[in-house]
Order: C-alpha cells, then structure tokens, then sequence
C-alpha cells in the first residue's frame, strides 16, 4: 500500500469526494431540463402575440420575488452549515441545516399558496400560456421539495453523528442547493418576464 | 444502370421516380444527386482502396514489437480527414443551397413580374385524401389537380387534422401540412402529363394509400376543365338517397349537400381514381366502395353505411353521372 | 504456482452470494454487465422478429400480412426496440459496464448499487413497453411520435401512454448509467492514467455519457408536454391554443440527433480496440481521434433541424442547420481515416473481429456519404421520409453500429467465457451478414429514389417498386441467417470452445492483463499505467506481478477501491465499495409499479407508491460504507 502513497496524500487531497461527482451529474442534467422548459417557455412565448392571452392576467411582481428571496436567504445557512460540518462541528451543522430548511419550507408553503391563487384565475388547461407556466414553476419546486427531503434525511443522520460518508453527503447535498437556487432564480424570471 | 430501366418498364405517368425530372427544380436536384453519387463512389473507392491494400498485406510477417504511430500516416489522416474534406463540403453546401435553393422556391414577392406565379391552389390534407381549392373560383376538387403546363403555379398547403407532406417528386420537392400554418411550394411541370404524387409523412392508417395526381395540361384545356369544376352539378335529380345518406359529410354543390368532412363530390365521375389513388374510377370500384368502405381502405374516416344493393346501385349510377 | 495470500482474502471479500439471489442482489458490473447482455439480447431478438414482420409484409405489393393496425404498431415497436432496448443497452449497458471499470483498471464503477438500478429500471421499461404491445397497445405513431398524430384526438387509446411512460422509464436508466461511467472515468482510474493516457474506448463512452446526460432531458421535457397533453388537457403542441406543433420536432430532434452519436460513438471505440490488437499498431492520430470521438457529440447537438428540412421554416435557419451537419462530418472522416491507414500501415490479422471492423468501416462511410448529401437541402426535402432516409440509417446504424457490436462480441468472448470461439464459423458469419445486410439495405436507396414513401404498410404494384421489395426482404432473412450463426457459434463456444488464454490477441489494455474470465475483484494489485496501451507495457506489468508477489498495494482490507484525480491519474484516496445489495432491485419494482398505474391513470396510488419509492431509498442508504 505504502508504495502508492496511498493514505498519506489521501484524506487531505483537495479534490471532491465521488458523491458530490454524482451530485454534479445529477444537476448536470436536471439543469439542463430545466433550461429545455425555459426555452420551451420563450419559443411559445414568441409563437403568440399575446402573451399572457386576453383573460389571463399579468403576473405581479412583488410578491414572487420575496417569496424567491426567503429561498435565497437559504443559501447562506447551508453554506454555514458546510463549514461547521467540516470543522465536524455537529450541533453547530444541524443548526444550520434546520434554518435553511425551515426557509426552504416556507418557501414552498408559500409557493403553494401561489399556485392555490393563480388556478382560480387560469389553468393549465386554459392555454399554452397556462401549460407551460405550471409545468416550468412546477418542475422548479419539484426540485425544491426534493432538496427538503434529502435535508430532512441528512439530519436525521446527522442526528446520530458525523461521519466521513455524511460529510459527504452534506457537501453532494449543499452543491444541490446552490444549483437548485440558481435554477429556480431563473425559473422564477422567465415566468414573471412579462411583467419585467 | 437499374434506375432508367425501371422507369421504362413503369411508363410514363405511373410513376413517382425522383430521376425522371419534369421541371427545372426536379430536374436540378436529379443532376445534384447525380454528382454527388459520383463524388460518393470517389469517396468510398478511396476508403476501400486503403483497407484493399491492407487486405493484400494480410499475411506479410510481423515483425516483433508493437509498431508506433508515425508523421507520415498522421499526414494522411490530416490530409484525407480535413483537408479534402472541407474543400469537398463547402464546394457541395454552396452549391446546393446556394443555387438550388433559388430553383426550387417560390420566386419572392419582389421577383419579376414575368417570374410570378400565373396561379395559386390551395390543398388541404384530411386523414386521408386531399382536398383541392381554387382560389377565385366555386371549383373544388380531390386528389386530382390540375394546373396548366409550363406555368409555374404556386401551392399553398395546410391541414385539417394532422401532418401530411405534400410531394409530386418528378416536379418538385416536397412540403410539410403543418398544423396552425400555410407553407408554399412551386409547382412547375415541362411537359403536358400525369404526375403523380403521394402523402411522405406518416398520418396513420392509411398513410399508404393518400396519393394524389397532377394533371399538367395545356393553357385552354385547363381553363375549359376549370369552368367545368366551378360549375355546380350537372344532374340533381335522383340525389335524395344522397341527401339523406351522404350529406352530412360530403358536398355536391348545386344539391343541398354541403360538408367537408369528406371530399367534394359535385364532379366525382369526372375523376379517374377515387379514395386517393386507391382505387380507379369504374362502376365496379365505386359499388365496392359504397358497400365497404372500410374493406377497400381500413381506417378511412368513411364508415360502412349499411345500403341495400339497389341503393348502392342507385347512387353509383348518380355519382357516375356527376361529369 | 499457488495464489498468494492476498489473493485467497480478496477471494474471500469479493465472493458473490450464491444462486439467483446473488445475480438479483449483484452489483459487481462484470454480472450487471451480462444481466444487460441477455436482457438485450432477448429486444434484439424482438425488435429483429418486427423487422422480419416488416420485411414480410412488403415483400409484395397489397400484402396481407399485417393490417395497417398491426403494421404501424410493429414498425413503431421496431424502431424503439432497436434505439432504446438494443443498441444503447447493449454498447453502454453491457459493453460499457463489463469492460470500462477493467480498462481503467478499477475493481468497479463509481456508484455500483446505482449501476444495479440502472438495469433493473431498464430491464422493466422493456416489460412495460411490451406490455403495451401485448395488450394491444402498441406505440403506433413511428418512433419519432410526431405530434398532432400522436395527440388523444386522433390516438385515442392507451397507446401513446406506453411510449411517453416507457421512455420516460428507459431514460431514467440510461442517464444513471451515463452518470456512472462519467464519474467512474473522471475518478476511479489507476495511478498514472491521466487523460491523455485513457484508452479510447473509454474516450468513446465518455463522449456517448455526455451525450445522453445532456440530450436525454430534452426528451423527458417533451415527453411530459405529451403525457400532460393527452392526460391532463394541457395545449403545448395545440395551435388553436397558442401551443405549437413544431415543438414537439424540434425537442426531440434536440433529442434525437445527438442520440444517433449516442449510438455510434461506441462503436468507434470498440473499433479503436480491436483494430490496434489486430494489426499489433497503436492508433495513429490518437489524439485526434479521441477529440473527434467526443466533438461528434459536442457538434451533434447544434444540427436538429436538419431532420426538419420540409416543415417550411425560414430558409435561413435551414442553411444554418445544414452548415452545422456538414461541420459535424469532420470528426468522422478523421477518424475513417485514421481507422483505415492503422490498418493498412500495421500487420493485419483478418480474424472475425477485424472482419467486422472492415465491414463497419465500408458502411459507415456508405452510409455517411448518403447523411452528406442531406446537407444539400433540395435534396433532403426531395428524399425526406422515403426509403433513401431508412437506406441512409440502416446502413449506418445496422452496417455501422451493430457491426462493432458483433466484432466485439467475438473480441471479447475470451476474456468473458474463457473460450475462445471458432474462428471459421465467425468468418462465415461474417461473410453472410455482411452480404445478406447490402442485400437487405442497398435496394432501399434505389426504391427511395424511385419514390417510395417510408411507413406505408402497402404499396401499389406499377410503380416499379415490387422487385427492389422482393430482394430486400431476401436479404433480411439471409441477414437473419447470419445472426443466427453468430450466436450459434458462441453459444456451440461457450460449452464446448476451447479454453482461452488471458491474453489470446496479444490486446492493447488492461482487461487483457487479468485472467479470463476476470475475477470479482478484477485486479489483484492495483496496475500502474504508463500509457494508453498498458497491456503493452511489459514492464509495467511485470512489476504488478512482482508487487503481487510481495503483496503491495493488494487493498485486500474489505472491498476497496481507488479513487484518483480528475486530470492525471494519480491516486488521492481508497474507498469502501458497496458489495451486493438488495435496494437496487426492491427501488425498480416501485419505479414500474408506479409507472403501470401512471399508464392507467391512477394518480392517487402513483402517489402512494412515489412515497413508497422514498422509503426504498432511506433503506438503500440506511448503512454507510463505514460499517459495512
Ligand atoms: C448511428 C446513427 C447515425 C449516424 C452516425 C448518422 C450520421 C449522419 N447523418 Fe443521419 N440519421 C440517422 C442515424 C445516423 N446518422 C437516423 C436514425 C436518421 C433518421 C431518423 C428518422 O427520420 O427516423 C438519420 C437521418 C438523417 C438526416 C435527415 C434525413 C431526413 O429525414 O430528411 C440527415 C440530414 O442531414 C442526416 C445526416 C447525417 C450526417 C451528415 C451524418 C454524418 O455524421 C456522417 C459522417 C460520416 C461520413 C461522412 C463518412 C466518412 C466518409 C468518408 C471518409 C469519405 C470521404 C468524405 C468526404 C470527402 C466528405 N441523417
Ligand atoms: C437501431 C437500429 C436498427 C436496426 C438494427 C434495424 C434493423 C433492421 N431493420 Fe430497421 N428501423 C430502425 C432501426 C433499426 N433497424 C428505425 C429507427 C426505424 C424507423 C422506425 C420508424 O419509422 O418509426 C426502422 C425502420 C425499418 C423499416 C422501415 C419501416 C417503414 O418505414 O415502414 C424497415 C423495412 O424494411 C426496417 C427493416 C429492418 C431490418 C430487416 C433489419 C435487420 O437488420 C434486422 C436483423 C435482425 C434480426 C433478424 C434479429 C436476429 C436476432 C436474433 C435471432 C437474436 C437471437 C436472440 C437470442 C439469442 C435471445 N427497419
Ligand atoms: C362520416 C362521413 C362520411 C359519410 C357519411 C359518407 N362519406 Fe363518402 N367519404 C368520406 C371520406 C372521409 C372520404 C375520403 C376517404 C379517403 O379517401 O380516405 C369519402 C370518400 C368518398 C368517395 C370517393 C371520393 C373521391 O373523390 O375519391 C365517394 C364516391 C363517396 N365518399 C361517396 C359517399 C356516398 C355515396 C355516401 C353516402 C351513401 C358517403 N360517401 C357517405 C366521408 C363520408
Ligand atoms: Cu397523409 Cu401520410
Ligand atoms: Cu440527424
């Protein structure tokens, strides 16, 4: 073993665990999923002369971007909680993780009630307009819930002790996050473009 | 070589054969694909000159040792896999679609006058026939065109249900019947003639059997077939089975029939095929149709109607009589 | 000579579960490997018996064969078979599996429970497709499923379900598997493989992981417009409601042309395996070829629209798109050319394998060359769906791609059986299929040109088009012939072939260097890599043998594994692998008993059972590699 300097170098290297590779695969390729639904959004966008069609109304502006905002101020404890973890500082990790989540949470609670609103003006059946404005923010949450869920499953890990496979996850899970908001950012700004 | 002798042994007019051109447009793509087989064999010749001459050195005795790579064969990789090739695809891709493009579109609408199209026709593709207007006139017709020869005629087409591909290969490429929107095409025929032509984008069922003729003709013997196509029926009387049974879905102008759901029928006997090309224009076709519909042509939107033999007799005789 | 030590614990660690349970339970990528071998050999198998269908139908003008009904469905079924069930399976699921992990001399892939559900989510998306079938339900809209044909209006039955629903399935396994090799070719590699040192098979696969990692969404995406669509009354691809019809085209030729790279970019590097091991010559141009072996895919994904040539969008985006096809022609007749001086310039050996490769060269370029004269936009929307389009792909994907696949199969027989196969009997095989396949697809292009359409179930008699019919459908039953003698050979091999040697072809890297068939662990010492034709670097391996000997560098303290950096190769840390597991499994049968009640509409249970799906997965991960 020693005659690959296998051990020495190991633990310190600098490069990213295989868990986070496939965290990067994974976001790789619902990324470009998402960017498909947008382009999907534009091409249909660009296919009608009125858009949103008569009947439907403008998205507002105001409240969509605030509820975004509490999914960003998310990004902050997750990073947070990435740094304690490495320090193997558990509580201080949980801690953080439990904010984010309960932002993230509130977030999609929030969202919900959006969608709630805007079926009693138009549906997805309604128009094209409507398909894609569903099934676009939809996807987007969907990512979003996922995320909970995985966070959920990393405390209740966490929950009994940090080990080198749950730091690994905290960093595959974290990078998730980071994508996931990137994504919905653009997401929530091709929906409410025809408002900008 | 295979193809000409084919065409032959086919004759003229019964065949839908991309190398028996009838129109510059057609005929700049057959020479295209002429040259390009020419190029083709050059360039499958050289591929398979390489592997030849690896074939002739098949037994030649191997020295010990795993040979490395060297400059020389880089240099024909280099040579044979970029340079000629780049030469070879830009000489190709400038030429045909810089040129051919211009021959086998519609001339623009600030063309010269003299370049414009003389006529425009309007088809409809329906699951599973076509349906032929001529705008400015009464005239309606199904799977049988006519245009005048040496005249370029442009077509505008679109759909009613699903998409079809408009394509008379001997006179031009073919277009797409898409939903939501009308495309063009030229149509331009050289020679007086029957062309005929077939539905290219699978529509379902009866995808198979969606042909359709154009009928190149002469100046005046189009403008006389045109007069009699826009005129109404030519006999009412004996079209109350018609009415009764066949209205809701066909229309004979002049006769209080009128619905598109299936093709016009006020000049059905002047037609020398029916159903789409799928069967000719006889007595005996058109009894068989009547009684079974779905037997001649399975998945046709014209159901069995469930007609006692008279009444079949009854309404060929009528529909025969509609010149 | 008795094994040392280290190598009766590796035994040990690495043992399989006996029985069916240990192949239901695997993850060991050599047996996920062959599950996916068998598994696509029985679609192969189908999707070859609707060929036979197709070919029998049109063997006469006004058949009765097959109604219309019966035709659209088998065509249908045939194209998808073929795409989706055979030749991505077989070249990643099977080839990909067994050999990347020997090549880069690792013991597995990087996540190999992962690997395990790719192939039991893709073995029950061909059971749910077939399901469909059986039940009258056959896809039936062509296997590019255009829309407004495959809307609910004018498909009315459960027919589109199955084909929205089992893609769907069938892409979620592809792109998992994709991940996989991704991350296992980026990571898991020797000490001393750094990138320029990866043999260019894996450089193939790499190229075909992105390419499905990247193209598969676009798919998915439109796949779901469909489904929400037809199910839920949404109007993406309904005009009169501001949706678009040529949505669906452009998302699945986004799709779909990067998928035909996705198909023969393997085959590009299973030939640049067998081609170096027959001729005893490393590659010329290696560098170049590895680069074109992945900007074909790079490229494949600007072209789409180039399948849209007659659907009267502006001329001007037309040009573009034909400027991008004739620049994505580059990348390949480099690589033709490099493949053919290689050989031309060693000392070739025309054993089965070889044969193969020549013959795949040959069609390849035939078929390229009709692709090229698609570039020419009059042309292509005067040939556009007729027999001169199934001529070109047949005779690139038959000719091109599955050619490499049965050369493979001989090539690496030995390594997997530890048989060799029989020579004379391949060679025959050869001569057969490769005759019975010209035969079979060459009419095509001259009943194309004659103007017969594609997907007609008829055709008139008259026009010429009967006797092209009549030879073509000979040659499908000659090529079937051919297959079958194939698989008789190595079947006839497998039990009573003679044994095989480690290394029979002299072959140019790592799997060559352990013995046939590979034990569990693969390698007993970690091999150290120098280039990227380790087999042939004597020295090197010798000193694997020597280290053996004085059990360095072994890892025999459970299953272990390294894991290497990104750029050169040089390890970073071991692993613990997981061994064995039953979650794999357990997780595919939720995934199809959601998508069974997804195709019936029973959204409630669908939910229930995603739940459920949840639960499978907190059990899969419930044990660290730790405590294992
Ligand atoms: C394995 C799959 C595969 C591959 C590799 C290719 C390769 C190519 N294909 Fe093909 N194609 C398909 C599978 C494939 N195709 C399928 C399945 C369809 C039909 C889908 C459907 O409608 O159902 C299709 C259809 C298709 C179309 C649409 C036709 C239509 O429907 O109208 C076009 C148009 O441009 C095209 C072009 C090309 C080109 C330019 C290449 C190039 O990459 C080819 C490059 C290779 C070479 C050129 C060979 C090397 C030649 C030499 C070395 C000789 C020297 C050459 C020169 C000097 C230039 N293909
Ligand atoms: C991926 C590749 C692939 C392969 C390999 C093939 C192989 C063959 N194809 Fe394929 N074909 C397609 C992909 C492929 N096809 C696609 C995508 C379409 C378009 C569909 C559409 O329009 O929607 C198509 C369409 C198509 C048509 C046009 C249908 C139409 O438009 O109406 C025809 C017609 O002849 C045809 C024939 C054949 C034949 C005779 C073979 C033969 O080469 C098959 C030979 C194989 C066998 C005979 C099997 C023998 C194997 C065994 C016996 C295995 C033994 C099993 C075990 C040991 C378990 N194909
Ligand atoms: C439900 C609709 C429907 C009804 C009712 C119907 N048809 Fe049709 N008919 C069609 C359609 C659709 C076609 C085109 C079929 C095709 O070619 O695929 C057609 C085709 C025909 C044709 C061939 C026309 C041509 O030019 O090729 C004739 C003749 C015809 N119908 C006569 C009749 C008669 C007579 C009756 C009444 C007894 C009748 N049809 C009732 C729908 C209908
Ligand atoms: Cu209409 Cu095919
Ligand atoms: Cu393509």
């Amino acid at each position: 073993m020693s005659a690959y300097g296998i051990g020495a170098a190991a633990r310190g290297g600098r490069e990213r665990p295989l868990g986070w590779w496939g965290a990067a695969m994974l976001v790789a390729t619902e990324a470009t999923l998402l960017a498909v639904m947008t382009a999907t959004y534009f091409y249909l966008r660009f296919k009608n002369v009125a858009w949103p069609p008569r009947g439907v109304p403008v998205p507002t502006l105001v409240v969509p971007l605030l509820v975004l905002g509490l999914l960003l101020a998310a990004t902050t404890p997750v990073c947070l909680g990435v740094r304690a973890g490495r320090a193997r500082r558990r509580a201080a990790t949980c801690g953080w993780l439990i904010v984010a989540l309960v932002l993230q949470a509130a977030y999609l609670a929030l969202q919900l009630h959006q969608y709630a609103h805007d079926l009693r003006r138009f549906a997805p059946s309604g128009s094209a307009y409507g398909s894609i404005y569903y099934t676009l923010l939809g996807a987007a949450d969907a990512h979003v819930a996922v995320g909970l869920l995985l966070t959920l499953w990393l405390l209740a890990k966490l929950a009994r002790g940090i080990t080198r496979y749950r730091l690994n996850a905290l960093e595959a899970i974290s990078f998730y996050w980071y994508a996931v908001n990137a994504l919905t950012v653009v997401v929530t700004l091709t929906v409410l473009s025809p408002a900008l | 070589m295979l193809v000409p002798a084919a065409l032959v042994l086919a004759g003229c007019g019964s065949s839908q054969d991309v190398l028996a051109p009838h129109s510059r447009s057609a005929r700049g793509i057959a020479s295209l694909w002429w040259d390009m087989l020419i190029g083709s064999a050059l360039g499958l010749g050289l591929v398979a000159l390489i592997l030849g001459a690896a074939w002739v050195r098949r037994n030649e005795p191997g020295v010990p040792g795993v040979r490395d790579g060297d400059r020389a064969a880089l240099g024909v990789v280099l040579v044979l896999g970029l340079a000629v090739p780049i030469v070879v695809l830009s000489a190709l891709f400038l030429f045909a679609n810089i040129f051919l493009i211009r021959d086998t579109t519609l001339p623009t609408a600030s063309a010269a006058a003299s370049d414009r199209p003389a006529l425009t026709i309007r088809v409809v593709g329906h699951r599973f026939w076509w349906e032929v207007r001529y705008p400015g006139t009464a005239a309606v017709t199904a799977n049988e065109i006519h245009i005048p020869v040496r005249t370029p005629v442009q077509v505008l087409v679109a759909t009613q249900d699903v998409i079809h591909s408009f394509w008379v290969p001997e006179l031009n490429r073919k277009i797409d019947m898409i939903p939501g929107q009308v495309n063009r095409v030229l149509l331009y025929a050289d020679a007086p003639g029957r062309y005929r032509g077939q539905c290219a984008e699978f529509c379902g069922l009866q995808h198979a059997q969606m042909g359709f003729y154009v009928f190149a003709d002469p100046l005046p013997r189009f403008r006389a077939w045109l007069a009699r196509q826009a005129a109404p029926a030519a006999r009412t009387s004996g079209s109350a089975l018609f009415v009764s049974h066949c209205a809701s879905c066909h229309t004979i102008r002049g006769v209080s029939a009128r619905s598109d759901v299936g093709p016009d029928l006020t000049h059905v006997g002047s037609r020398t095929t029916l159903a789409a090309l799928t069967i000719p224009n006889t007595h005996a076709a058109l009894v068989q149709w009547l009684r079974d519909p779905q037997r001649v042509k399975p998945g046709s939107a014209m159901p069995v109607l469930d007609l006692t033999d008279a009444e079949v007799s009854r309404l060929a005789g009528y529909l025969e009589s509609l010149r | 000579m008795t094994p040392a030590p280290p190598v009766e614990r590796l035994e040990r660690i690495w043992a399989p579960r006996p029985g069916v349970l240990g192949w239901l339970t695997t993850t060991d990528h050599k047996r996920i490997g062959l599950l996916y071998f068998w598994a696509t050999l029985v679609f192969f198998g189908a999707g070859g018996v609707e060929a036979l269908l197709i070919r029998t139908q049109l063997a006469q003008p006004h058949n009765h064969v097959l109604g219309p009904n019966a035709y659209d469905q088998v065509f249908t079924m045939h194209g998808l078979t073929m795409i989706f069930w055979f030749i991505i399976p077989m070249t990643t699921g099977a080839f990909g599996n067994y050999l990347i992990p020997l090549m880069i001399g690792a013991r597995d892939l990087a996540f190999p429970r992962l690997n395990a559900l790719s192939f039991w989510v893709f073995a029950a998306s061909g059971v749910f497709l077939y399901t469909g079938l059986f039940l009258g339900f056959g896809p039936n809209a062509g296997w590019f499923d255009y829309v407004p044909l495959a809307s609910r209006l004018y498909d009315p039955g459960r027919n589109i379900e199955f084909y929205t629903l089992g893609l769907i399935f069938n892409s979620i396994a592809s792109t998992l598997t994709a991940a996989n090799f991704i991350v296992s070719i980026f990571k898991c590699r020797a000490p001393g493989m750094s990138f320029n040192r990866i043999p260019l098979f894996c450089f193939a696969f790499l190229a075909a992981s992105f390419g499905l990692l990247f193209a598969l969404p676009a798919l998915s995406a439109d796949l779901v417009y469909l489904f929400l669509d037809r199910n839920v009354g949404t109007h993406f691809f309904d005009p009169a409601h501001g949706g678009a019809t040529l949505l669906w085209q452009h998302l699945f030729w986004f799709f779909g042309h990067p998928e035909v790279y996705i198909l023969i970019v393997p085959a590009f590097g299973i030939a640049t395996e067998i081609i170096p091991a027959f001729t005893q010559r490393k590659m010329i141009a290696f560098p170049l070829v590895a680069i074109a072996e992945l900007l074909v895919v790079f490229i494949g994904f600007g072209v789409w629209a180039h399948h849209m040539f007659a659907t009267g969008i502006p001329t001007v985006t037309l040009v573009f798109f034909a400027g991008a096809s004739a620049m994505v022609v580059i990348p390949s007749t480099i690589q033709v050319f490099a493949w053919s001086t290689t050989i031309f310039t060693g000392l070739p050996r025309f054993k089965t394998p070889l044969l193969f490769i020549v013959g795949f060269i040959l069609f390849f370029v035939a078929g390229g060359l009709t692709g090229i004269m698609f570039i020419a936009i009059p042309f292509d929307q005067q040939m556009t769906d007729t027999y001169f389009v199934v001529a070109h792909f047949h005779y690139i994907i038959f000719g091109a791609a599955v050619f490499p696949i049965f050369g493979g199969m001989y090539y690496w027989f030995p390594k997997v059986t530890g048989r060799m196969y029989f020579e004379r009997a391949g060679q025959v095989s050869f001569w057969i299929i490769f005759a019975g396949t010209n035969l079979l697809f060459f009419p095509m292009h001259i009943v194309g040109l004659l103007g017969m359409p594609r997907r007609v179930y008829t055709y008139p008699s008259g026009l010429g088009w009967t006797i092209y019919n009549v030879l073509e459908t000979i040659g499908g039953f000659v090529t079937a012939a051919g297959i079958l003698l194939l698989f008789g050979n190595l079947v006839v091999s497998y039990f009573r072939g003679p044994r095989a040697e480690p290394d029979p072809w002299h072959g140019p890297t790592l799997e060559w260097s352990v013995p046939s068939p590979p034990p569990e662990y693969n390698f007993a010492v970690v091999p150290t890599v120098s280039s990227a034709y380790p087999n042939w670097d004597a020295a090197d391996r010798e000193l694997d043998r020597q280290r053996l000997a004085a059990g360095a560098g072994v890892l025999d303290e459970g299953p272990e594994q390294v894991v290497s950096s990104f750029v050169d190769g040089e390890t970073q840390e071991v692993v613990r692998m997981p061994h064995d597991s039953p979650w794999p499994i357990l997780v595919a049968l939720c995934l199809s008993a959601m998508f069974a009640v997804l195709a019936v509409e029973k959204y409630t249970v669908a939910a229930f059972l995603g739940g459920l799906l949840v639960l499978t997965l907190v059990g899969w991960h419930a044990k660290e590699p730790e405590e294992a």
